[in-house]
């Protein structure tokens, strides 16, 4: 028997043009992308912005996106992470298609996860800091590892770079995002966010 | 309501909007032949785990290839259903399943993937519904599996046993190996696509390496030294018929993008990594 990872042959799909190959990729990993987009603004609409975002670079960006392991997460991962930096900027070219999307009328907004998770919101905004004060490849690395659990030979490839880089700057960038956690970190919680980072 | 799950009237907009930003794509193939004119191309990077060899898809030395082992057992169900498989053949290593939609739903795999199937998903009398296919290790003692599904979400599930082995990596008339990066690291050269899939080759992993950066950082200046001369900068590497010396495109590293954005070969950068022409 041969057979292609679904994704990929939905992937490969698309890029030849057949746009139904598009959909089954944003079905797999709308969820993934969006819990990630959440984790880094905190509220459900940047998130949904964010998601947005990412899949419609996916599309924009299709010949340079790199596919790892059959899937093309860790480079909607790693764009999302991009897109969060700058928010305003990067979604730019997307804002009068975003905004035009409905949404559910069931009073979800800003404050909603803040309101639910008073605790996680704090975490979240100093992670959020955290990031942005790494170089772009770095916070990218840390997205992929510490986040999403992805090897750092699986982040190398995702990001184009050798293992033994890719190690390198972890260790470099795992380093920086402790510092940096520690300067905008006061509390007790700061413990479970640097374990991640271990 | 969830917060932790995306709303559902906003993802299902999103989805017919990627759709139809697919299908206005224009002209994606003159604009690309246009572009290889001026050297500028991009393409993808085959990686261990990804294509195993349907026919007629670049399979480069270095993927996993299944072989089936046994018959396929094929079940029809509707709402969560477990699946007796019979128990596993010896040289079984992972287990491939098809599922296909029959009714509107969602439909979860034993390692957490899913698909959504809606209304336009589902075939006609002659059409094809929507299917999804996965490759998932197999766990010691499996013999069964669950699927996952709304309760009057009807699905059907073709499933096989199979053998995976990670095919070696080619080695060619100067000793350099090419394939995909796999659990045994990274070949010499390097499968890449380019031309939307359609043209085939390898790019040395030395180029790789250089052009993304990891041969010239070593320490955090020099990382944020890179990303600044990266903003709006993309490096173009050689792409090789697998002998290594024989060109037959380039390979772009690198997502600037905009108006400023320019593209340049590697040999033309003195970034302080070993640039290599033609020699291996």
């Amino acid at each position: 028997m041969a057979s292609l990872p679904e994704e990929y042959t939905s992937w490969t799909k698309a890029l030849g043009g057949d746009s139904e190959g598009f959909a089954p990729v944003f079905d797999r990993q709308r969820d993934r992308v969006y819990r990630h987009a959440l984790r880094l603004t905190g509220n459900a609409p940047d998130a949904e912005d964010l998601t947005a975002g990412a899949f419609l670079e996916l599309w924009r960006r299709k010949k340079s996106v790199r596919v790892v392991e059959g899937t093309v997460l860790p480079w909607l991962l790693v764009t999302t992470t991009n897109l969060a930096r700058n928010h305003a900027r990067g979604l730019r070219r997307y804002r009068a298609l975003i905004d035009a999307l409905p949404r559910s009328d069931d009073g979800r907004g800003a404050g909603d996860v803040a309101l639910e998770h008073i605790e996680e919101v704090v975490v979240i905004e100093q992670v959020r800091q955290a990031l942005n004060s790494l170089a772009r490849s770095d916070a990218a690395l840390i997205t992929l590892t510490a986040f999403e659990h992805y090897s750092p030979a699986q982040a190398a490839t995702a990001l184009g770079i050798s293992e033994g880089a890719a190690r390198t700057r972890l260790h470099r960038a795992r380093a920086r995002m402790a510092s940096a956690l520690e300067t905008s970190q006061a509390g007790e919680r700061d413990d479970m966010t640097k374990e991640m980072l271990r | 309501m969830n917060t932790r799950e995306m709303d559902s009237v906003f993802a299902s907009a999103l989805r017919e909007a990627l759709i139809a930003n697919v299908e206005r794509t224009p002209r994606l193939r003159r604009r690309w032949q246009w572009r290889l004119g001026i050297g500028v191309v991009a393409g993808s990077i085959f990686v261990g785990g990804g294509a195993a060899l349907a026919a007629g898809v670049f399979s480069p030395p270095g993927a996993p290839s299944d072989t089936q082992l046994g018959n396929i057992i094929a079940v029809t169900r509707t709402g969560t259903a477990t699946v007796d498989l019979g128990p596993a053949p010896a040289t079984a290593t992972n287990l491939s399943l098809t599922l296909t939609c029959l009714s509107v739903g969602k439909f979860d795999f034993p390692d957490g993937s899913y698909m959504t199937c809606s209304p336009a998903d589902i075939s006609g009398a002659s059409g094809t519904s929507l299917q999804s296919t996965e490759v998932a290790p197999l766990q010691p003692g499996q013999d069964m599996v669950t699927i996952d599904a709304s309760a009057n979400a009807s699905w059907s599930l073709q499933a096989v046993y199979v053998n995976r082995v990670t095919t070696s990596w080619g080695t060619n008339a100067s000793g350099q190996t090419y394939g995909v990066a796999n659990q045994n690291g990274t070949p010499d050269l390097v499968a890449v696509t380019i031309d939307q899939g359609e043209v085939q080759g390898y790019v040395k992993a030395s180029d790789l390496d250089c052009a993304s950066g990891s041969d010239d950082v070593n320490s955090p200046a020099q990382a944020l030294a890179w990303d600044a001369a990266s903003k709006n900068r993309n490096i173009s590497i050689p792409v090789y018929e697998s002998d290594g010396s024989t060109e037959i495109g380039v390979f772009v590293v690198g997502d600037a993008l905009g108006p400023d954005a320019t593209t340049v070969p590697l040999s033309s950068l003195s970034i302080g990594c070993p640039t290599t022409g033609n020699s291996p």
